[in-house]
């Protein structure tokens, strides 16, 4: 029980010191005079503010609008209050940025990672195919958000398996085991955009991409050894980061040639390399205690030989 | 110029004694509209419409010839650097405003066209086994839309620099998704909502009433589209700008008077863009007008700037 009420604070402060990309959502927009936004939707309509200036009147009543979308109906306009800070109930451009990026994800297995998915998804969304401009034109930020959003997916995944085992629903895992689930989930979510992938890897090798595609790399490794209940505070914490991250690796490009029914090799490869981890740690030791038999048994051969050849005797 | 005919007519009515005189000139200056600027001169904002649409119809014929010279050929690689940036795919509506003689909008269309037949061909491509009939079928998809519903629209407020435009279209073979719309920035004659790019190369300088044309641009863009803006801006660099102010005012109007006859309008060229709000200015302006993710990029260190804004 304190046990795992230090679990979870542990875990608490844990994700404050890593400095989650949730914070960065919470940018306030820079102070903006009174104007109108045709797009970023209100949270919530209930609250209708007075509007000051004539352009805004336009905005009251939209035109007929030809699509049909998902916003909702009614006056859209959004502006600063006195302080300059765009009140709270409209999305900020992040937002509809990630609304767009999510919505051009369905368009990613017929155009691919590129731009004129991106305009699709802006498309379906209402606004017009040039919104994909906010976008850098080689498609990154779509891959980014992609895993990003991948592994947001895999935590929740993980946090609630955890919860399962912790109200004693279901059985703790051996760590073998909950490792290869932890990486077959992860890559299932690869399998929709199996055949566009090896260009994402490519686009996020690309030395302007490789610190995030790193750090979320890192991150979302971090996060499945520590669910696997990795309490180790020696080098052990560095190789055993490394060593996943290049099993994952692995089965990732294993994977993208993969051709079996169901990938049936790539978890058959998973599967064996993660034995092969844990064999590696317990071969670690032996080698250790077999590297000092060993020097004994030279430091031994090495007296006697002494001994018999007669140097050991003082004369 | 009609300029050199106002310009005495003006200290005249204001030396004279009566008071009626003075009220009758304060009051056509009223009319006019408030003071603005004319390269260094200040002038009344309808005086200043009227200047600059003969500047601009007295350099016409030659403009595409002065923008070469003045620019050594650069000025073709900052509109490639424009339209690249704009990167538009098939089926976007383009706006080029003060669009002129038409630079903008020929690059917009070949653009498309070689992004249409990339299109076609990796369609192709993926559908290795085609009847013969679905082949000719591409074929004939690709001649009859080769541009794939792109439009462009070039509007101007110049007769003239219209015409010109039209010529060159002619003479280049542009024909398809190009059409050319007399009207004043400050007043487009457009619904609201209609276009995907809105883009005004060279030309936002010399509108008089600034605000009035983002607003405008504001209002005919969709939601979600794109305004565009290829500008003469300033230059940081301290030594570069001393370079720059040298060529402006010692080279730029003895080459209007050789290669246009010209001295006057060219000296106008360079002081209004030496009047021309800086970048931030500008991004600040484009953000009152409603636009979200204003940029800008600088180019050949700040003699040109592109700046961006969204309609969101």
């Amino acid at each position: 029980m304190a046990a795992a009420a230090a679990g979870s604070l542990r875990r608490a402060g844990w994700r404050l010191w890593r400095g989650r990309a949730g914070l960065r959502c919470q940018l306030y927009p820079p102070q903006r005079a009174l104007h109108a936004s045709a797009v970023l939707r209100r949270a919530s309509d209930e609250k209708k503010e007075p509007l000051a200036s004539s352009p805004q009147q336009q905005f009251d009543s939209p035109p007929a609008d030809p699509q049909p979308d998902h916003e909702p109906q009614g006056p859209r306009s959004s502006y600063t209050g006195q302080g300059g800070q765009e009140s709270e109930d409209y999305e900020s451009e992040e937002q509809l940025q990630h609304r767009i990026l999510t919505a051009a994800l369905e368009f990613v297995p017929e155009h691919g990672w590129t731009a004129e998915a991106i305009a699709e998804g802006a498309k379906t969304l209402g606004l017009s195919g040039a919104a994909a401009g906010m976008f850098h034109n080689d498609g990154s930020e779509l891959i980014l958000h992609f895993v990003s959003q991948c592994n947001t997916k895999l935590s929740d995944l993980l946090e609630q398996e955890q919860k399962q085992v912790q109200l004693g629903k279901t059985e703790k895992k051996p760590t073998d085991q909950f490792l290869r689930d932890a990486l077959e989930a992860r890559l299932r979510m690869l399998i929709p955009y199996i055949e566009k992938w090896p260009q994402a890897v490519s686009i996020l090798l690309l030395p302007h991409n490789i610190p995030s595609s790193l750090n979320l790399l890192t991150s979302m490794i971090d996060d499945i050894l520590h669910y696997a209940g990795d309490q180790s505070t020696d080098f052990n914490w560095y190789t055993r980061r490394a060593v996943l991250t290049g099993i994952y690796n692995t089965t990732e490009l294993v994977m993208m040639q993969d051709s079996s029914p169901d990938f049936e090799e790539t978890w058959r490869f998973l599967e064996n390399r993660i034995a092969d981890a844990m064999n590696m740690d317990n071969t670690a030791k032996q080698v250790q205690s077999t590297g000092q038999a060993l020097a004994q048994g030279l430091m031994g051969a090495a007296v006697t030989i002494t001994n018999l050849t007669g140097l050991n005797q003082r004369r | 110029m009609a300029a050199a005919g106002l310009g005495p007519a003006r200290p005249l009515l204001a030396r004279r004694p009566g008071a009626l005189r003075a009220l009758l000139g304060l009051a056509r200056g009223l009319a006019a509209g408030p003071q603005t600027h004319f390269g260094f001169q200040n002038v009344s904002e309808e005086e200043r419409r009227e200047k600059i649409y003969q500047v601009f119809e007295n350099v016409a014929e030659k403009y595409d010839v002065m923008n070469d010279s003045m620019t050594l050929g650069i000025h073709r690689v900052w509109k490639d650097i424009l339209v690249h940036k704009m990167n538009p795919s098939p089926g976007t509506l383009l706006v080029d405003v003060a669009g002129g003689t038409g630079d903008i909008a020929f690059r917009f269309i070949n653009y498309v066209r070689s992004v249409r037949e990339r299109q076609l061909q990796q369609k192709l491509k993926r559908h290795q086994n085609l009847s013969w009939q679905e082949i000719s079928k591409s074929y004939e998809e690709e001649k009859v839309k080769p541009l794939g519903d792109s439009q462009v629209v070039v509007c101007d407020i110049n007769k003239e620099m219209l015409k010109v435009g039209k010529q060159r279209a002619q003479h280049l073979g542009y024909s398809e998704g190009l059409s050319w719309v007399l009207g004043n920035a400050e007043e487009l004659p457009f619904d609201d909502d209609k276009f995907d790019v809105y883009t005004i190369a060279f030309g936002i300088r010399n509108v008089t009433r600034i605000d009035l044309a983002l607003q405008e641009a504001y209002r005919v863009l969709k939601p979600g589209g794109r305004f565009l803006c290829l500008e003469f801006s300033q230059v940081s660099n301290p030594l570069l700008s001393r370079l720059y102010d040298l060529y402006s005012f010692q080279v730029i109007p003895v080459l209007g008077e050789i290669i246009a006859g010209d001295w006057k309008s060219y000296q106008y060229l360079v002081e209004s863009i030496r009047r021309f709000p800086p970048q931030e200015e500008l991004k600040e302006m484009i953000e009152d007008a409603g636009f979200f993710k204003v940029d800008y990029q600088n180019l050949s260190s700040g003699i040109v700037a592109i700046h961006s804004g969204f309609k969101l």
